[in-house]
C-alpha cells in the first residue's frame, strides 16, 4: 500500500502539474480574449477555412483549459495527459508545415495574441511539453485525485514506476 | 481483482469531482471575462500616446464618423497636454459599421497614415470633417486629399489599405470591443475602469489628479 515514493513519481506530479499549468494558462487566455483573435493566428496556418478556424478558435481554449485543469489536479491522468501529448504533436505538425512552406506566421497563438515566439522556438518548447506529457501519463498518478478516489482515502504515491 | 461495481462507483465520483472542476472554471473564466481581466491587446505605436509606465493609461474604443467621438478626440488632446508624460492613451477603432458605412475606411485610412508617421495629423483632419465624409455615398474623396495634405505617399497608402492585414487588425479591435461589452462610441477603458462619452470622460479626468497622487490605485 504505502509504496517508497521515487524520483519517478516525484517527476511524475511535478510534470503534471507543469502541462497541466501550462494549458490551463494557455486556455485561459484565449478563453477571455475575442475568439477572432485566435482564429487570425489560426488562418496563419492556412490549413483550415476560415470559418472552421473561428470554430477551432471557439472551442480549443476551452478544452485546453479543461483538460490542463484536470492533469494538473491527476483526475483520469493517463486519459488527459495523452490527450494533450496529442494536442502538441498536432501544433508540432502545424508549426511544421508552416516552417516548410515558409508561412508568414506573425503569431502562433500559443498564449493568445500579445506574445509570441518564433516559430522554432515554439517547436522547441512544445518538444519539452510533449516530454512532460510523456513523463505525466507514464508516472503521474501520484498524489492525484486518482489515486485519492481509487484508494477511498488520502492520496498515496501511485501504482507506476 | 475489482469488482464491476466498485470501478463503476469510482469512476461514478471521478465524473462528479471532474465535472465540479468544469464548472467552477468554467464559471471563473466566464466571470473574468465579463470583468475585463483579459489582457488589453497592444495597439500600434503610432495609435499610443504618452509613457507606457504612465499611472494613469486610457484606452479608447472610437468612431471616426461618430460626433461625440469628434470631441472626446479634442478633450483627450487637451488633456494630454494638460498632464503631459503622466498619461498614457491608445486610441481603438470601434467603427459603427451599421450607422457610419465609412467608418472601417477612415479607420484603415488613419492607420495606414499612421504607418506613414501621421496618424494624429490624419485623425484630426478625419475628425473635423467628420460631417461631409461620414454621410457620403460614394467613397469620398477625402481620404485621399488628406493624404495628399500631409505629404504622404499616396501609393503606398492605398496598397496599405487594400492589405488583409490592415482589415483584419481592425476587426480584432472591434471584436475586443465586442467582448468588452462596448456598444457606443467613444467607449473608455480609464486604469480598467469604463466611462462611456464624452461628459463620463470628463467626470473620470475629475479624479486624475488623485490617481497621479496614489500612482493610478
Amino acid at each position: 500500500m504505502n509504496e517508497k515514493i521515487g524520483l519517478k513519481q516525484i517527476a511524475g506530479t511535478l510534470s503534471r502539474l507543469f502541462l497541466g499549468g501550462i494549458f490551463v494558462y494557455a486556455g485561459y487566455l484565449k478563453a477571455v480574449s475575442p475568439a477572432e483573435e485566435f482564429a487570425y493566428a489560426i488562418e496563419g496556418y492556412r490549413i483550415v477555412p476560415q470559418w472552421l478556424a473561428l470554430w477551432t478558435a471557439l472551442a480549443l481554449p476551452w478544452l485546453e483549459l479543461y483538460l490542463g485543469l484536470l492533469l494538473a489536479a491527476g483526475l483520469f491522468t493517463r486519459f488527459c495527459a495523452a490527450s494533450l501529448g496529442l494536442m502538441l504533436v498536432g501544433f508540432e505538425a502545424l508549426l511544421a508545415q508552416a516552417w516548410l512552406r515558409h508561412l508568414p506566421v506573425l503569431s502562433c497563438g500559443c498564449f493568445g495574441a500579445n506574445s509570441s515566439n518564433s516559430i522554432g522556438m515554439e517547436f522547441s518548447l512544445n518538444i519539452a511539453l510533449l516530454l512532460s506529457a510523456f513523463i505525466s501519463f507514464r508516472f503521474g498518478e501520484a498524489y492525484s485525485l486518482d489515486s485519492a478516489v481509487d484508494s477511498g482515502t488520502a492520496a498515496q504515491p501511485g501504482r507506476d514506476g | 481483482m475489482l469488482r464491476p461495481i466498485t470501478l463503476c462507483r469510482r469512476t461514478a465520483r471521478k465524473i462528479l469531482i471532474a465535472g465540479l472542476l468544469i464548472f467552477a472554471s468554467t464559471l471563473i473564466t466566464l466571470t473574468a471575462r465579463q470583468l475585463n481581466l483579459g489582457p488589453d491587446r497592444p495597439v500600434p505605436a503610432f495609435r499610443s500616446f504618452g509613457p507606457k509606465t504612465a499611472s494613469i493609461q486610457i484606452y479608447e474604443y472610437t468612431d471616426f464618423a461618430c460626433p461625440a467621438c469628434k470631441a472626446a478626440y479634442f478633450q483627450l488632446e487637451d488633456m494630454l497636454k494638460l498632464y503631459d508624460g503622466r498619461i498614457l492613451v491608445n486610441f481603438k477603432h470601434y467603427p459603427l459599421m451599421s450607422i457610419h458605412k465609412w467608418s472601417l475606411d477612415a479607420a484603415a485610412y488613419s492607420d495606414c497614415a499612421g504607418e506613414q508617421g501621421k496618424f494624429k495629423e490624419y485623425a484630426a483632419l478625419l475628425f473635423e470633417s467628420q460631417a461631409s465624409w461620414g454621410r457620403a455615398e460614394k467613397k469620398p474623396p477625402e481620404f485621399t486629399v488628406y493624404a495628399g495634405k500631409l505629404k504622404l505617399d499616396l501609393p503606398a497608402l492605398e496598397t496599405c489599405v487594400n492589405k488583409d492585414e490592415t482589415v483584419k487588425r481592425i476587426k480584432l479591435e472591434m471584436a475586443e470591443g465586442d467582448l468588452k461589452n462596448v456598444d457606443a462610441t467613444p467607449t473608455f477603458f480609464i486604469n480598467g475602469k469604463r466611462a462611456v462619452g464624452a461628459g463620463q470622460l470628463l467626470d473620470a479626468a475629475k479624479h486624475f489628479d488623485n490617481l497621479l497622487k496614489t500612482g493610478g490605485k
